[in-house]
């Protein structure tokens, strides 16, 4: 359904909202792929993948069930998991016979997978900020570059977090 | 030692890995340049290197009482590379901070030293190859997400009192002067260069080697070797500077 990306990862976690959230902060574009742990052969009973867009879900679907969408989540069920983080080009996932029918609403992975509310919350509002910048067209970007106050808030939105974080990572001497 | 640069991104996949391999190589022309792999949650220079199967990895040097550096240290394509591991255990077992020792100590025996970083400023591990560096590589591509996420890491640079050595664009097709001048409006320092878009890039990374040994004829390795020409690294006391890193994350804020 995919083509191969690049296996960022492959770890058993027993819960989601780190990768997730490790997805989300690195802006990933690519896919996860989750098994059930105890799966012997990866693919013997099915695997989920989920893809990000520049960290956000977009598609779910399911390899067994052959469900996409909400109910490929449903499929993927609770933990522990085999996950696979897998980095591809964000054209890659541009597929051809794509149906509206695999997308998920950005924040239902945290939310239905993790049980993560404030991750979901955090993940539907990137996605809002994301889909106003409209990526990918050069003229977006110039757009984007245009606005100089939204460049503003999002380097002293930096800032301020830079010099909280100082504290709790013990970086205060370097501030 | 002359200085320790940290190639970052706020984005994944935006080409540190290659980037940190391209300007050691064109560097290590000049230099005695030393590669580190401080991705150290999701290691992949190893790859770029042919050091898949490298016995000891940053992993074991970052352990309590762990290896000495130079047994993670491998002489490879003219320079000196020292690869991480990629198993999750590992990562857990490592202390983050002993980063700091690693980097002092290397600081002591080479010119020039990359840290290729995280893709994430979302922890303390992440954030430090940024903290010790006494320059920041901001890696972008033509993105939003890419350009967005750029300025963060710019602005942590600063933050903890480190300066920005200049801007990369990576993956670059077409035409990108509007993106490129106005996108210096807000960066410091110089826009190094603007990498294209290259096939050699990839199969590079399945040869194992960097992009300027597998095609050093190719567009973007050019590209690169320009870039490292304007980076300029700046002489400096050896000791002084090792001094620096064991001591404090940074010692005198400007
Ligand atoms: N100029 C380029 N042209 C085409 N492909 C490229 C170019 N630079 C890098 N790539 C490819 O993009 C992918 C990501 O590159 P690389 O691993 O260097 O990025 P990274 O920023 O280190 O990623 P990560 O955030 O996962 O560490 C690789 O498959 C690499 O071969
Ligand atoms: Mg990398």
């Amino acid at each position: 359904m995919i083509p191969e990306g690049e296996l960022l990862r492959s770890r058993v976690v027993s819960e989601l909202s780190d990768s997730l959230e490790g997805a989300l902060d690195r802006r990933l574009d690519g896919y996860a792929v989750l098994a059930p742990r105890d799966a012997i052969l990866f693919d013997a009973d099915g695997v989920g993948v989920i893809t990000f867009e520049a960290g956000v879900p977009s598609m779910a679907y399911h390899t067994e069930t052959d469900r996409g969408g909400p109910a490929a989540l449903a499929d993927i069920g609770a933990g522990p998991y085999r996950l696979e983080l897998h980095e591809l080009d964000a054209d890659a996932l541009d597929l051809p016979g794509r149906t509206d029918a695999l997308d998920v609403p950005p924040g239902m992975p945290a939310d239905r997978l993790a049980g993560d509310a404030a991750l979901a919350e955090r993940t539907r509002r990137i996605a809002a900020d994301d889909a106003d910048a409209d990526d990918g067209e050069p003229d977006a970007i110039v757009e984007f570059l245009d606005d100089e106050a939204a460049i503003e808030r999002i380097r002293s939105d930096a800032r301020q977090q830079a010099a909280a974080r100082a504290d709790e990572w013990g970086f205060e001497d370097a501030i | 030692m002359v200085e320790a640069f940290a190639v970052a991104s706020g984005k994944g996949g935006t080409g540190k890995t290659t980037s940190t391999l391209a300007l050691g190589m064109a560097l290590a022309e000049e230099y005695d340049v030393t590669v580190v792999d401080a991705d150290t949650g999701m290691a992949n220079l190893l790859f770029h290197t042919g050091l898949g199967d490298a016995d000891t990895t940053l992993h074991d040097v970052l352990l309590e009482g762990g290896a000495p550096i130079e047994a993670a240290t491998y002489e490879r394509f003219g320079m000196s590379v020292v690869p991480c591991g990629t198993s999750l255990a590992a990562f857990e077992a490592a202390d983050p901070e002993r980063l700091r020792t690693v980097v002092a100590e290397l600081a002591s025996t080479t010119d020039v030293l990359l840290l290729d970083s995280p893709a994430t400023l979302g922890s303390k591990s992440a954030v430090l190859p940024i903290v010790l560096a006494d320059r920041v590589v901001v890696v972008l591509q033509p993105t939003i997400p890419a350009l967005s996420d750029g300025l963060k890491v710019q602005e942590y640079a600063l933050s903890y009192g480190s300066e920005i050595a200049g801007t990369l664009f990576n993956r670059v097709r077409g035409d990108v002067g509007d993106v490129t001048a106005k996108a210096d409006r807000y960066f410091e320092g110089p826009l190094l260069g603007t990498i294209p878009e290259s096939e050699a890039a990839g199969a590079a990374r399945a040869a194992g080697e960097p992009l300027l040994a597998h095609a050093p004829d190719s567009p973007a390795a050019a590209a690169y070797r320009e870039a490292a020409g304007v980076l300029d690294p700046r002489t400096g006391d050896a000791d002084a500077v090792a001094d620096r890193f064991r001591s404090a994350v940074i010692p005198e804020p400007p």
